[in-house]
This record gives C-alpha cells, structure tokens and sequence, in this order.
C-alpha cells in the first residue's frame, strides 16, 4: 500500500534569509515508511537543498530528531502521518533548516564530567559489580543523545533546567560503583529540582528510558540520604 | 584576480578523522602520551559506525578455560582463510582482553552472571564461548569513550569532513585539508600525523548496514596519497538482516545462533534458514555446521537462493526462531526485539513466526595496509579500526570488530604520537597545496548543469550490488570496470549541486563521497578480477574452489591515474619482523 503526504519543511539559512518560511512538499511512499523516508525523498527528487541530519537510520545515533506537528521525534523511527509540519528541534540554535547546532549540548555534557571518577585504578581484572547492578547502569548508558526529551520538557522552556537528558547521565554516574563525584548535588545545581514530574520525557524517549524515573531516585536521595 | 580562497589555518600535533571507537580510542591513547590530538568528525560526533553495532566483544577472559588466546588467533585464521596479517591476528587475540578492561575503566559495565564474572556466548565462526557484551551494545561503548573524551579536553570538531591528506615533497604527511560542512569554510591543518579512523566503505552497496557516512573518505584518501591496499577485494556481508520497510532494509539482526539454542552452547542447534520451497539449503553449502557456519557462507547460500529464484517475494529467505531462547534474547538484544516488532510484528519479535532475512553489506575486511602500530608506507599517516585491511582476513570473526577497533585505534594513537614527539610539526608546511586541492573541489559548486550526486551514487552502488557483492564473475567484472571509468571521465567533471548554501550543503559532500567512492570501487572491481578463485567472504562463479596459489594478499597502489595490483605472500609469523622496541610497554596495560 502506498500513500501520499503532504510535509511542510521549515526553511532558514542564516547566511541568507531573514527569516523562515516553509515549503510544502508531496511525497508518495510505502504506507509505513518513516519521517526520514519523507524528508530523504523531498532531498532527492524535489529540494535538494535541503539541509537535514541523520546517519544510521535505525533509531541508535540519536541525530535525526525533528519536531513533527510540535512534538519532538526521531525521524528514522517515527512513522509518517499525511500531514505533517516539520521542523527543527527546539530550543537549540539553527544551523540551517532542520540541523541543529549541538555545541552547546556538547559542552553541558562535558561539563558534568560523566566519566567515573575514580578513587583508586581499575584493576585490570573484572571489576566487581553486581550484574542487576551492570544491567541497570548499561540501561541507563543507552541513552542516544538525541535531546527529544529535552526539547519536549515543559520545565526546560519555564525554568533554569538542564533537562531529563542530562539527569539520566547524571543518574547512570551516580549508580556507578566506582564514582566519587556527588552527582546529587550536580543534579540539583543542573536544575533537578525544577522537573514538574509530568513524565512527558518517558513517554517520549525513542531508547525507552525513563529520565523521569532518574529524577525520582535523585529526589529520594535528597530527602531520605543516598547509597551507604 | 580571483580573490583567494578562504581557509582557516591551524596546528596540532595528531590529526584524526573519524569519531567511531577506533578514532576516539586513537585520541585517548595519543593525548595520554602527551600529543596535542584533534578528532573531526564528519557529522555529529555521535554519527559513527560502532554506534550501530551490537557490540559483542571477542576476547579471552580466561573466564571460559578451555579458551586460550592462541584458539582466538586459530579461529581468526580460519575464518580469515589464511591470508590474514598473522601479526595483526595475534596482536587482536593477546591485547583483546587489556582494551575490555579499559572499556570497564572508562565505566562500562560489561554484562554479568557474578560480580566478577562476565557472562560469554558464542557469535558466527567462533569455537569458543568467549563473547563478551553489554546490554548498550555499541551506544554504550561510544558514549563511555566519548566522556573519556570530554574528560581530557580533547577538541572534537562535529561536520568536519577530511578531505585530503597534504604531504610534503618527501611524502611526509603535512597536514589535512578539511571542510567544514556546517559552514562551508576550508580549513588547513598542519600536523606530524594523520589517523584515519574513518570505518568502512558499506554505501558503496544498495543494501548496506551500516550509517550512511560510511563512504570509505579515509581509504581513499589513504590510496589517494600513495598508501596501499590490502584485501580490498573482500567485503562482508552480514546473512541476516531486515528485508522490510524501504528505511530499515539491510540493518543487521545478527546471525542464527542467537534464534536459537546455539546461542547458549556450541553444539547447540542455531535458528534453521528456509527456501520458499521451504528446503534447509545451507545443508548444501555446509552440511557440518549448518546454520552455524561462518558469515560468508550463510550470506553467499541466502543470496544465491534468492538469485535463482527460491527467495519470498519481498526479496529475502525465512528463518525460524527458537523461541525458548526468547526471555534471554529479550534481556541480551532487546533492541532487536524493539525492532522486530517495529518493522515486522508480534509474532516475529517473539521469535515464534518465521523472520524474512536478507544478507547487507555489513564490514570492510580489506583496507589500507598497515603494520603493527597501524602505520602505513606512508610516513606520518596511521590508520586503525575498519578503515585498515589484515586483521581478519577473508572474513571476520562475528565479535571481533569490537575488539579491532580498540586494540589497533589505541596502537594507531600510541604510534601518532610518537610520530609528533620525533617529527614534529611544521606550521602551514603544505598550505599551497592544501589551497590547490581545494579550489579543485570547489568546482562542483560552480557546474551550471550536470547530473546531481545522489543520482550516480545510486548508479554506482547498484553496479557494486549486482556485480562486486556476494557473486561475481570476470566478464561482469570488467563491465563493472567499464562502467566505473566512463563514469570516472564522463560523470564526475560534470557533477552538479543545485544547493546554493555553503552551509550544510550535501549535494556538495555527496560530490565530495562520490569520488572517494568511486576510488575505492574501482580498485575492489580490480582486484577481484585479479583473484581467480572463492575464498572466505568473495566468490567468483567462473572459479568456484579455493585456490591454495592464492593464499596470498593482493595489494593495490596508486601509480598516477592507474592502479598497479601485486600478489604478495601472506605475511605469517615467520614473516613477521615485529618492532617492538619502539614502544616497549605497549602490550602492558
């Protein structure tokens, strides 16, 4: 079965418009094929100007997300829907059309220095940890980056919040066994304490994960005391 | 008079193309042997091959003991067909283990059955019990190397797109010349090494695994600046990957031993493939290992069925899942059953209806060939991970990417910053040549009408597909040939970008890929036509056995617009003229 969608594409390059317009754009395809087959086609049979990111196709480089009719995807996983606005992911500069400017994304995971540190080596040999413990922690390592649930938390638009991204991060670090760092207190200074728990960043998380989860285990440390 | 182009001229000692595990473990390894190191990355840092994989680990933990480092060496040799770089071989089997570890330092948390003890299993081709894993497969191992990263300050430059090597009148490596895509400005860097760490060449084929940068920039420019190649010839294919829809054709679902109970134990039974005519037809092709067998095997017997007409009509074969190995399964690849579900449906992820497959494009088994801290004959250029040839051979292990990419991206680090502590850098040494090649790739920019990138590229990958992919013949080989070279002279002058931004431009990348595509292409094309037999991952129809006069290597160089091909001995151990001195603790941990 194949169908036709209409996708209007926000256009901006800042080296020489003013200000975004959109296109609208009709694409015929296989019934359940994704935003990114849209957007891939509109590239190469009608605009190829357009400036669009992705690289795996498959839901694990996390750099296609796009806003899809306001709310925040990955365009490889999300299906296409017959009418659709596109565009790019909010809050975060435009380099042009639907590609962001991750920079400063960049620099706040930097920043929160997410490598365990360490109080003595690694041993060179298996390091002891439980294995519901590892599982947990690789879990949370899945995280892709791809700032879908930063862009739909309603806290980060309102209020001096990193977002739920950063969290989990956060959280994966503090489950670490061998990590001294407080990630408590780095929580709490990346704006931890503004989350309204509405949840959205679960619902939306394309690697299902929950941030929202993260959060609530940072705020019972805070109130009941953290690992012994 | 033309104004000049703009450049933007910097220095640092190592320069690395590529932001997969191999460049990133390249960065780690040189910055902490005090080089000033930079890292490009041709998209978002997080765009990068190993991202993709499963990321199963083949080492010897001395957890199995009945594994030994020498039975990973063997198993490597076998599944490489003997014509591995035997060196390289035993430097994956012996250093595997210590880069896990380092993996674990930098906070991975491989999965367990007890707190010391890692849970193994079995992947395609091994003898062993030996594959380690974790449950973020290979997201979690690029995002614990990038925080490695982050946490030294090394400077990762996103949309950054080699785009040439520079070399001094020696040969010497001067710099890189670079683009960056995200403003469509040239940069120069001038530096005492380059490390190519720029993956494979999977998009030079219609169905491909692998992340669309994977364009092979890196080999080519290898090639390009006087470098050989090595088992160019040899492209794996994974067997088993998805058929349907259009966006997830040819991503990998591993192989049958993980659908069935091979998954847990070697002789096990692993997931049965079928005809339309509903035959076990890997029975022709292996009797003894069956479903088991190694990837190149599987690969060639579900592409011939499909071939001569006892595929399904979408295109792929059946599998039929064991699903008692379901709960495991879910907890080990629950990415694959997210997928299964997604693209096929219930009963499918649940493994209990049968699954359609088709083989893709997956590794590039040959590269540039390098010695054994990954350095090329060209002074000053490294090149580690997939981008390099000899490892593996004629085909790889299943699981022992992983491992290639960490234990020769840190050697290919180690060596770099040698280079810069003895060689140096000479500021803007190279600049005019640099400013030179790229005026010459500005030129698409300015082409009033021709045909557009993505429309030869699709040309090109299709004649790779049909006749440089899992079947190939002589007389379709040079027509491929032929068709490559008009391609070459006729198609690529007259390339046109209709895009009329610097900024971000693809069409203008795209123009770029094609001709490092296109390189590589021709020099596959070449030296498959040289190779009169079927050995490991290739297979020719005119010469269907193995051919003990072609335990060989065949390398490929270039010689002005021609290529000159060699068949060279494999380079055994005997061979072998380890040096060692230069770096004495390097084995060490």
């Amino acid at each position: 079965m194949s169908i036709t969608v209409t996708a209007e594409i926000r256009r901006f390059d800042p080296s020489r418009d003013s200000e975004p317009r959109y296109d609208r754009f009709q694409v015929t395809g296989a019934e359940n094929m994704r935003v990114l087959d849209v957007i891939r086609s509109i590239y190469e049979e009608q605009a190829g100007d357009l400036a669009f990111q992705f690289a795996c196709r498959i839901g694990r480089c996390g750099t296609c997300a796009v806003r899809v009719n306001g709310t925040p995807v990955l365009a490889c996983q999300e299906r296409c829907k017959s009418h659709m606005r596109i565009e790019p992911l909010t809050p975060f500069p435009v380099l042009r059309d639907l590609v962001i400017d991750r920079s400063e994304i960049e620099e706040r995971y930097a920043g929160l220095a997410l490598a365990p540190s360490r109080e003595t080596a690694h041993p060179g040999r298996p390091e002891p940890i439980d294995p519901k413990l590892a599982e947990h922690i690789c879990h949370l390592d899945s995280c892709l980056a791809c700032m879908v649930c930063v862009s739909a938390c309603p806290a980060v638009e309102e209020r001096p919040f990193d977002g739920p991204a950063f969290m989990l991060k956060l959280r994966q670090m503090a489950e670490h066994p061998a990590d001294r760092t407080d990630r408590l207190q780095q929580a709490v200074g990346a704006g931890m304490l503004e989350c309204f728990g509405c949840d959205v960043c679960t619902q939306l998380c394309p690697a299902d994960l929950s941030p929202a989860q993260a959060i609530r285990e940072f705020r019972k440390e805070l109130l009941f005391g953290g690992r012994g | 008079m033309k104004p000049q182009l703009e450049m933007a001229i910097e220095q640092t000692d190592v320069l690395i193309a590529g932001s997969g595990a191999a460049g990133m473990r390249a960065a780690i390894a040189a910055h902490d042997a005090g080089a000033n190191v930079i890292v490009l990355a041709k998209g978002p840092r997080r765009a990068n091959h190993t991202r993709m994989s499963g990321g199963r680990y083949n080492a010897v933990s001395g957890l199995n003991r009945k594994d030994s480092t020498d039975a990973f060496f063997r198993d490597t040799l076998d599944s490489g067909a003997g014509i591995n770089n035997y060196e390289l071989t035993k430097i994956l089997a012996e250093e595997a283990m210590d880069r896990a570890y380092d993996l674990e330092e930098y906070g991975l948390t491989w999965d367990r059955t007890a707190q010391t003890q890692y849970y193994l299993s079995m992947t395609g081709g091994g003898s062993f019990v030996r594959t380690m894993g974790s449950v973020d497969e290979g997201i979690g191992i690029t995002e614990v190397m990038l925080h490695q990263l982050h946490a030294r300050g090394i400077k990762i430059l996103d949309f950054h797109m080699l785009a040439e090597v520079i070399q001094d009148d020696s040969g010497r490596v001067a710099g890189g010349l670079v683009l960056d895509l995200s403003r469509g400005v040239w940069h120069y860097f001038s530096c005492a090494a380059v490390v190519i760490a720029t993956g494979g060449t999977s998009q030079l084929y219609e169905t491909s695994s692998g992340p669309i940068i994977n364009t092979g920039d890196g080999i080519a420019i290898a090639l390009r600046a006087g470098a050989e190649l090595v088992d160019i010839e040899f492209m794996q294919f994974i067997p088993i990957s998805f058929v349907y829809p259009p966006s997830a054709r040819g991503y990998t679902l591993t192989e049958p031993a993980h659908y069935g109970m091979r998954h847990f134990d070697p002789q096990g039974e692993p997931a049965h493939l079928l005809n339309n005519k509903g035959e076990r037809f890997v029975l022709k092709h292996d009797p003894v290992r069956r479903e088991g067998s190694t990837r190149d095997v599987l690969a060639r017997a579900i592409m011939l069925e499909i071939l001569e007409g006892r595929g399904t009509p979408e295109g792929g074969v059946l599998m039929i899942p064991d699903p008692r190995v379901f709960e495991s399964f879910l907890k080990e690849r629950p990415i694959y059953v997210k997928r299964l579900l997604e693209n096929y449906g219930e009963g499918e992820a649940r493994l209990e209806a049968p699954i359609q497959v088709m083989p893709s494009a997956l590794y590039t088994l040959g590269g540039v060939r390098i010695d054994a801290w990954c350095r090329t004959n060209v002074p000053g250029l490294l090149v580690g991970g997939e981008a390099a040839g000899g490892v593996h051979g004629a085909n790889r292990l299943g699981g022992s990417s992983m491992p290639d990419i960490q234990v020769f991206g840190r050697r290919a680090g180690m060596a770099a910053a040698e280079e810069a502590r003895t060689v140096g850098v000479e500021s803007a040494r190279g600049l005019e040549k640099a400013r030179a090649r790229a005026e010459q790739l500005e030129a698409g920019l300015r082409q009033p009408d021709g045909v557009r990138p993505p429309e030869v590229k699709k040309r090109i990958q299709k004649l790779m597909w049909d006749h440089v992919g899992l079947v190939r013949s002589g007389p379709k080989l040079e027509e491929t040939l032929r068709a490559f070279r008009d391609t070459r002279e006729h198609v690529l002058p007259s390339l046109k970008v209709t895009n009329r931004s610097r900024i971000l431009n693809r069409e203008w990348m795209e123009a770029l890929e094609l001709e490092n595509l296109l390189d590589i292409a021709e020099a596959m094309a070449s030296a498959s036509l040289l190779r009169k037999e079927t050995r490991g991952a290739f297979y020719r129809t005119d010469f269907p056995e193995t051919d003990p006069e072609w335990t060989a290597n065949i390398c490929v160089q270039r010689q002005g617009r021609n290529l000159r091909l060699d068949k060279r001995p494999v380079a055994t151990l005997e061979a072998a003229k380890p040096n060692h001195s230069l770096f004495a603790a390097a084995g060490a941990r």
